[in-house]
């Protein structure tokens, strides 16, 4: 097995900051940073190949690159702990078990684009973790690595912990914006960006929490390691993968960058399908993500390779369905998900999704027509592309793989009213 | 200046403004719903999302500022598909009752339709419905004609100042309201009408008068306060159905008060003395002819020992002037001075009334009156045996001696009862003049319905008196 | 303003967080959660105190309150059980567990039993996707969960 920079203290409980110190090198990569310049340290993490890992896969470096050197407004970075895609849950792993991690990979960002204060927004249902986080900000006060002047540098940081309270929408990050300033969590038109206008008008850097939980350790090692790390490349370091679903072995799973095709992670971290039946289809980026079939998945999982065959690898959630399952229902829980979580401010999402969801509901009960089939793939090629946000393209890009690639499912069962297949 | 293309045409700019306002300067309509240019920019209908070459996706016009040597397609395949899409979107839940939707005629959703989109829905799931809601006494929301387009949300917080509309809910539920169904608070309620693009928030006061159609409109100017509003008569034969705003962005941008935009309603009172009047036997007002009220209001002023006229500076500058050659040559020795709001004497006293548009000064020519050498009304001089006031519709009549009271101008039955003579005059949509608002500015009163009943202009009432030969 | 629905705990948390935020606004969420702990659920009556604390419009604070799930604007039973039916859960088996608590309590989703003990809600995805089927408990999680298992967690509740 390669190299893993995590899993390995993953455990029962949090890892306090006596064992960060002891075990990790807790804030050593801080240390090197202060005696950095800002440019040294984003030229590092440019090296590193980091991509953003909440989802777009944006090079953290050159995003840290966009905030200006001079502003009259403060400038912020905010964590993107907002974890709401479904079938992602490696993020409140990092939380619950290195929360110092995250913390140090905060302090760095914040002296590198020149920030004084940070945000950690979390989503609202991860109480325990919220509470973690607070316990080992807490610590980190009493010890010096937050607040004024840490360890003698002058250097200023204090990080607060925001809660969300529902909204899968705040994982974008001007809706994200929106809602630390309390507000609606509904995107904002772009540009300007947040790295022009974000928190509070301010420059501000949104990472996700794992982007930033390798921050110190490319400060630690080098740019050039982070980068070999990885087996491609584009894509440094390695890669938290969330297995869900049909696996007998569901977890978080870290691999290096571009090391394994899907088949090879659901066997051999998987564990293979459960009840050893047959592979129906993978979601593999979070719901979002357009569906893979089985004979699809011999395909390396990492960005680009994924982006090639039509779908992505998103926050690396991979959602694993066997033979048994209707198709025609999970395409329906996915959609209401979307419709549900819609915001509602631009057209064709609040209505798309909803029309969407109206016709394979109607599907699923037995009112399916033959010319639903059609009609939903415009319905989605119309939200496509066409929305202030992504939710519009996350909403359309399964319909759209789903009905394409599962067309014989939908038509058989639209024929036979309701289908004859057990649901797990 | 820089230079785009727009669907061929070649367009200048100035930097930053954004396609759709670059567009219509060459005569391209792109069309929209969200986008005001008196609010901030959403991008949220993205009705107005056009090509624009070197870009991947459709680009919102609203929100994409021209740049140089950009070429833009607002009716290539792309660009009309997404048009046909939004408004197959908007009107999936739309109830299409335009039969009986008082913004017909009028909407841009309709008119939109017409003009982008298609004839046909493939639609057939049930429509998503709302309850109506009583807004107070200046608007009713009907929501199942909503688009989301959050226009009034705006207006409310970014130009009324008062966040009380707002979107509760999300997604496909979210519904633009008040809270718990209370009544609006602001006073420029009335432009949630204006600026919504559909019949959800129409104006009660408007509601089933008139198809729009059928309005005649005449650009005119408020008499409300010293601003002097710019707005529209909107009016059906001869009865005025309401005043809109028309922009100014000197003076009123693209708004108007409540006050103001409902201040019509005099015209058409039944309480508006119409008939020339004079005091009868018992006290009481009665109708009369015009020669008897001209023998009256002559016997009532010609011969008074001292006599004070008091001139609105709710008139036009033409009616002032006239009464300042008029009363010399035929009531020679009067007093003459201005009056409109209590507490606000001259020019000096005016001043802002709130941050956005109103003004102390409750009558629009205070200023006018003022450069024409008027003084102020500072109280009846010791003597005065008579008092002539001439005033339009907004002068607010002060304490007045028991004297011989004529007066010539818009005046309710209840204020007419002091006094010996009514002859009526007209009130500022019946009337073409000048007025000066508080910034100085000249602007036009102009004429969009005929004196009401037997009122008469002053100049004519004036012309009589002159050539009435007492009997 | 009719005296004070929230306590002096509820104030005192809001003033430590004041220098936290460079605008009084973005205190809201952390002010609707902390008022939710006190009172369960956020009555009107709790929004107008908040909004008045904070200094906006009431209708500025119930349009952001009802924009976020977790805000309970309706009244919940003393355990507020929440169960993720989203895909992975439902892979696991979500929506046979919904059916078995209705049965038990005797209520759809989205109902109050009428002692005001429980409140069932169907939930979206709650990051909890490698232990799924999960479900939310009030404020705590419940992992790995079948059929027996949400049986003895619902008995144990007084």
């Amino acid at each position: 097995m390669s190299e893993t920079l995590y899993i390995q203290h993953f455990n029962e409980q949090a890892r306090p900051l006596s064992y960060y110190l002891e075990k990790m090198a807790g804030y050593s990569a801080l240390k090197k940073a202060l005696g950095m310049s800002a440019d040294d340290i984003i030229t590092e993490v440019k090296k590193s190949n980091l991509r953003g890992r909440g989802g777009a896969g944006f090079p953290t470096g050159m995003k840290w690159g966009f905030i200006p050197k001079q502003s009259s407004k403060p400038k912020y970075v905010v964590c993107n702990a907002d974890e709401s895609e479904p079938g992602t849950f490696k993020d409140r792993d990092l939380m619950r078990y290195t929360p110092h991690l995250l913390i140090e990979g905060m302090l760095i960002a914040g002296h590198a684009i020149g920030s004084s204060i940070g945000y950690i927004y979390i989503r609202g249902e991860y109480t325990r973790e919220a509470k973690l986080l607070n316990a080992a900000i807490e610590e980190a006060y009493k010890a010096g690595y937050l607040g004024k002047n840490i360890l003698g540098s002058g250097f200023n940081f204090d990080l607060t912990v925001h809660r969300g309270a529902g909204a899968y929408i705040c994982g974008e990050e001007t809706g994200l914006l929106n809602s630390l300033e309390g507000r609606r969590g509904e995107p904002r038109v772009k540009p300007p960006f947040p790295a022009q206008a974000g928190a509070f008008g301010g420059p501000t850097v949104v990472n996700n929490v794992e982007t930033l939980t390798n921050i110190p350790f490319i400060l630690n090692n080098g740019g050039d390691w982070f980068a070999k790390l990885g087996k491609l490349e584009k894509s440094g370091g390695t890669r938290l993968i969330s297995i869900s679903g049909h696996v007998k072995k569901p977890g978080v799973y870290e691999i290096a960058a571009g090391s394994m095709t899907i088949r090879q992670i659901i066997d051999q971290l998987g564990g293979g399908i459960l009840g050893d039946k047959k592979l129906k289809a993978v979601i593999p980026g979070g719901s979002s993500a357009p569906v893979l079939t089985a004979d699809e998945i011999d395909v390396v999982y990492d960005i680009e390779p994924l982006m090639k065959i039509g779908t992505m690898m998103g926050s690396a959630a991979m959602m694993v369905v066997s033979e048994d399952y209707c198709v025609v229902r999970l395409i329906q829980r996915i959609t209401k998900f979307y419709e549900h979580e819609s915001c509602g401010q631009c057209t064709p999402c609040r209505e798309g999704c909803k029309w969407m969801e109206d016709v394979i509901h109607r599907i699923l009960e037995g009112h399916g027509r033959e010319q639903d089939l059609n009609l939903l793939l415009n319905i989605a090629d119309n939200i496509s592309g066409k929305t202030l946000c992504a939710l519009g393209d996350a909403a359309a890009g399964p319909v759209t793989s789903f009905v394409k690639k599962f067309r014989a499912d939908f038509e058989a069962y639209i024929r036979s009213g309701k289908n004859a297949q057990v649901h797990h | 200046m820089p230079k785009c293309t727009i669907d061929g045409r070649e367009a200048e700019f100035t930097p930053g403004q954004n396609l759709i306002e670059v567009a219509k300067k060459v005569g391209i309509e792109i069309p929209y719903f969200c986008y005001h240019p008196g609010l901030s920019v959403v991008a949220q209908c993205r009705m107005c999302a056009v090509q624009v070459e070197k870009m991947g996706k459709l680009q919102t016009a609203c929100s994409t500022p021209a740049t140089e040597g950009m070429v833009v397609h607002t009716r290539s395949e792309i660009a009309k598909q997404n048009q046909r899409s939004i408004m197959e979107f908007l009107l999936i839940n739309h109830p299409l009752d335009c039969p009986i939707c008082d913004k017909s005629g009028e909407c841009d959703l309709q008119d939109n339709s017409y003009k982008f989109g298609d004839s046909n829905s493939r639609y057939t799931e049930e429509r998503r419905t709302y309850l109506d809601l009583d807004m107070g006494p200046v608007i009713k929301k009907n929501m199942n004609r909503c688009i989301h387009c959050t226009r009034c949300i705006r207006f409310g917080e970014e130009v009324a100042n008062i966040h009380e509309m707002v979107a509760v809910r999300r997604g496909n539920n979210t519904e633009i309201t008040t809270i718990d169904g209370r009544p609006l608070e602001t006073d420029y309620a009335g432009n949630y009408s204006d600026i919504c693009p559909t019949g959800s928030l129409t104006l009660k006061d408007f509601r089933f008068k008139r198809r729009a159609w059928y309005l005649k409109k005449t650009n005119t100017v408020c008499e409300g306060c010293s601003r002097g509003c710019n707005m529209e008569i909107h009016q059906d034969a001869n009865r005025v159905h309401r005043c809109l705003p028309r922009v100014n962005m000197d003076v009123n941008q693209y708004w108007l008060c409540d006050e103001g935009r409902f201040n019509f309603h005099y015209l058409h009172s039944a309480e508006r003395v119409v008939e020339p009047a004079i005091k009868g036997k018992n006290d009481d007002l009665s109708m009369t002819d015009w020669d008897s009220a001209l023998d009256a209001a002559k016997a009532a002023l010609v011969g008074a020992r001292k006599l004070t006229v008091l001139v609105g500076s709710d008139l036009t500058n033409e009616e002032i002037l006239l009464l300042q050659s008029f009363i010399p040559q035929h009531l020679s020795g009067a007093e003459i001075v201005h009056f409109g709001t209590a507490g606000v004497a001259t020019v000096a006293d005016d001043a802002a009334a709130d941050k956005l548009l109103k003004r102390r000064s409750k009558t629009a020519n205070l200023h006018g009156i003022e450069q024409l050498g008027l003084k102020p009304f500072r109280g009846i001089s010791d003597g005065t045996d008579a008092v002539l006031v001439v005033r339009g519709g907004r002068a607010e009549l002060p304490e007045l001696p028991s004297v011989k009271l004529v007066g010539v101008g818009v005046f309710e039955k209840s204020e007419a009862r002091n006094f010996s003579v009514v002859l009526p005059g007209t009130a500022f949509a019946e009337k073409d003049g000048t007025i000066v608002n508080f910034q100085g500015k000249e602007q036009k009163l102009r004429r969009a319905v005929i004196p009401a009943g037997k009122s008469k202009a002053l100049s004519e009432i004036l012309m009589m008196w002159m050539n009435r030969k007492s009997s | 303003m009719a005296s004070k629905i929230l306590s002096q705990k509820f104030y005192a948390e809001m003033e430590k967080l004041i220098p936290r935020y460079p605008t009084r606004v973005a205190l809201l969420l952390p002010a609707l959660h902390q008022a939710q702990e006190e009172t369960g659920w956020l009555p009107p009556e709790v929004l107008e105190e908040i909004g008045a604390y904070i200094g906006i419009h009431p209708a500025q604070v119930r349009e952001v309150a009802s924009f976020y799930t977790m805000y309970n604007l309706t009244p919940v039973g003393k355990y507020h059980v929440k169960i993720c039916t989203n895909v992975a859960c439902c892979l696991r088996g979500a929506n046979e567990l919904v059916e078995q608590v209705e049965r038990k309590l005797n209520i759809q989703c989205g109902e109050t039993t009428r002692d005001r003990k429980f409140t069932l809600m169907e939930e979206e995805c709650l990051g909890a996707c490698g232990t799924a089927p999960a479900m939310m408990l009030n404020d705590d999680y419940y992992e790995n969960l079948d059929s027996k298992k949400l049986d003895q967690i619902l008995e144990s509740l007084e």
